[in-house]
C-alpha cells in the first residue's frame, strides 16, 4: 500500500489552497458571510475518494484552521469532524443524486454544522450574527455545483 | 466478503468519530485554562506566518496596483493636503513641552503622583488575514524579535486599540477592547469619576459598566484612560459616550460607548513602551 501516492498529494494541496481562500482578507460585510470553503472542498474530497480521505483529514485540516484563525483549539475540529462523518455515512447515496438533489443534502448536512458551531460560538462565549450565519450556509450551497464541477475536472485530470 | 469488508470500515470510522470528538471537546474545555493554541502558535510560528504571508499576497498586488495607477495630479494633491495637515499639527504640537512642565508642577502643588508619557513607539503593520468574521483580535506583524511583550498596549491615531494577548516570534495577536473578555478602567474627563468598560463583541460599541442611576453621565461625554489598570496609560482616548438608557427596575444604568479608534479599518498601529 502506497501511503503517499499522487492522489494524496493533490488533495493536500487542494486543501492547502482551502486553508488559503478561507483566511483571504475581504472587507467586513463578505467576511461575515463568507462561506466555510475549506469544509467544503474537504466535503468533495470525501465524497471522491470515502476510504482515503476520513475523518483523520477532517480532523488536522479543523486543527490548522483553529490555530490559524486564532481560535480555541478544537473548535473547527469538532465541527469538520462531524460534518465528515456524515458524509461517510451517506456517501453512496449522495454520489447517484443529481447536481440539485446534491444542494439539498448538502444543505442537510450543513445543519449538523451550523449546529455546533452555534453551541460553540454560545459556550465559548464567541459573539455571533445569527443571520450572517444563516447567509454564508445558504452561499455555500449556492456556489457548490460550481466548486464541484471545478473539483471535478482536477480529479480527473490529475488522478486516475 | 465485501458487506464485511464495508462493516468494518464503518467500525473504524465510528471509533475514530468518537476519539476525535472526544479529543476535540477536550481541547475546548482546556484551552481556556491552559491557552493551548496560544503555545502551538509559539512554537508553530515559522511555519505559520509564510502562510500568512502567502494569504496577504493578493492584497498586497491589489494596493500596488492601485497605487500604480493613482494619477499624479492626486498624488500632489494628497501629499499637499496631508504637508498642510503636519504643518497644523506641528504647531500644536510645539506646546506640548510647556503643557508637560506647566502639568508636572501643578500635580507636585497636589502632591500625586507623576504620570510618566511613554517615551518609545513602535509602528506595526497589521497582517491582513481574515480572522473568523465574529473575533476581535487582529494580527501584527512584529514579535518577540522587536521585544514586544504580553500586555503591551496598541494604539491608532484616534484612540486605544486593544492589547498585546500573544507574542510569537515573528508576528504577534492583540486583543481589541470590543472583544467581550476585555475590560479596563476609564475616567469620564468631564466629572473624573471612574466608570468601567468592557467589550461587547461588536466592534461599533463598547458597554460601561456597573454606573449607579443617579449619576452624573451624560451622552457625549468623552471617556479616557485612567491608568490605573497598570495596563493602560493615563490619558489616552477611548470613547464616546453615545447612548444612555435608564431603566427604574435595573440597578445600574445601560450605557453604550463610541470607541474613538477606528478598529476595523486599520493598515498601521502604534505600540506604545
Amino acid at each position: 500500500m502506497v501511503i503517499f501516492s499522487k492522489m494524496n498529494f493533490v488533495v493536500i494541496v487542494a486543501l492547502f489552497l482551502g486553508i488559503i481562500l478561507n483566511i483571504l482578507p475581504f472587507s467586513d460585510n463578505i467576511n461575515s458571510i463568507k462561506p466555510p470553503i475549506l469544509l467544503l472542498i474537504l466535503i468533495y474530497w470525501s465524497l471522491a475518494f470515502p476510504n482515503q480521505i476520513n475523518l483523520t483529514y477532517a480532523f488536522v485540516s479543523g486543527l490548522i484552521m483553529d490555530v490559524l484563525l486564532i481560535m480555541p483549539l478544537g473548535y473547527n475540529a469538532l465541527c469538520y469532524t462531524i460534518t465528515i462523518f456524515l458524509i461517510l455515512l451517506y456517501y453512496p447515496q449522495i454520489r447517484l443524486q443529481s447536481s440539485l438533489n446534491k444542494m439539498l443534502s448538502l444543505l442537510l448536512i450543513l445543519i449538523p454544522f451550523f449546529l455546533m458551531s452555534t453551541i460553540g460560538n454560545n459556550f465559548l462565549k464567541i459573539n455571533y450574527n445569527l443571520f450572517d450565519v444563516l447567509t454564508s450556509i445558504f452561499i455555500s450551497v449556492i456556489i457548490w455545483p460550481a466548486l464541484f464541477s471545478m473539483l471535478r475536472f482536477i480529479r480527473q485530470k490529475y488522478i486516475s | 466478503m465485501n458487506n464485511n469488508l464495508h462493516f468494518r470500515q464503518s467500525n473504524i470510522t465510528s471509533i475514530k468519530l468518537i476519539l476525535f470528538l472526544v479529543i476535540s471537546i477536550f481541547f475546548l474545555i482546556i484551552d481556556n485554562k491552559l491557552e493551548l493554541s496560544n503555545k502551538v502558535r509559539e512554537n508553530a510560528s515559522y511555519l505559520i506566518s509564510p502562510i500568512y504571508k502567502i494569504a496577504e499576497v493578493p492584497v498586497e498586488i491589489y494596493y500596488n496596483f492601485k497605487t500604480h495607477i493613482e494619477s499624479k495630479n492626486s498624488l500632489i494633491k494628497k501629499n499637499e493636503s496631508l504637508e498642510k495637515k503636519i504643518f497644523i499639527q506641528s504647531g500644536i504640537i510645539q506646546k506640548i513641552p510647556s503643557l508637560k512642565e506647566e502639568n508636572k508642577r501643578l500635580k507636585k502643588l497636589l502632591n500625586s503622583s507623576n504620570s510618566a508619557m511613554s517615551s518609545k513607539i513602535l509602528i506595526a503593520e497589521l497582517i491582513k488575514v481574515n480572522l473568523s468574521p465574529f473575533s476581535n483580535k487582529i494580527v501584527l506583524d512584529k514579535g518577540s524579535e522587536n521585544n514586544i511583550f504580553v500586555g503591551q498596549v496598541v494604539i491608532d491615531s484616534l484612540g486605544i486599540l486593544g492589547q498585546v494577548s500573544e507574542v510569537n516570534n515573528n508576528f504577534s495577536v492583540a486583543t481589541l477592547i470590543t472583544d467581550p473578555g476585555h475590560a479596563l478602567l476609564a475616567v469620564n474627563a468631564r466629572t473624573d469619576k471612574r466608570i468601567v468598560i468592557s467589550g461587547t463583541g461588536d466592534n461599533r460599541f463598547l458597554k460601561a459598566k456597573f454606573i449607579s442611576l443617579n449619576e452624573d453621565v451624560m451622552e457625549g461625554d468623552i471617556l479616557i484612560t485612567s491608568g490605573l489598570d497598570n495596563i493602560f496609560p493615563e490619558g489616552y482616548m477611548i470613547g464616546q459616550i453615545s447612548k444612555i438608557n435608564k431603566n427604574l427596575q435595573e440597578d445600574f444604568l445601560e450605557v453604550n460607548v463610541t470607541p474613538s479608534s477606528s478598529l476595523s479599518s486599520n493598515r498601521e498601529v502604534m505600540l506604545l513602551w
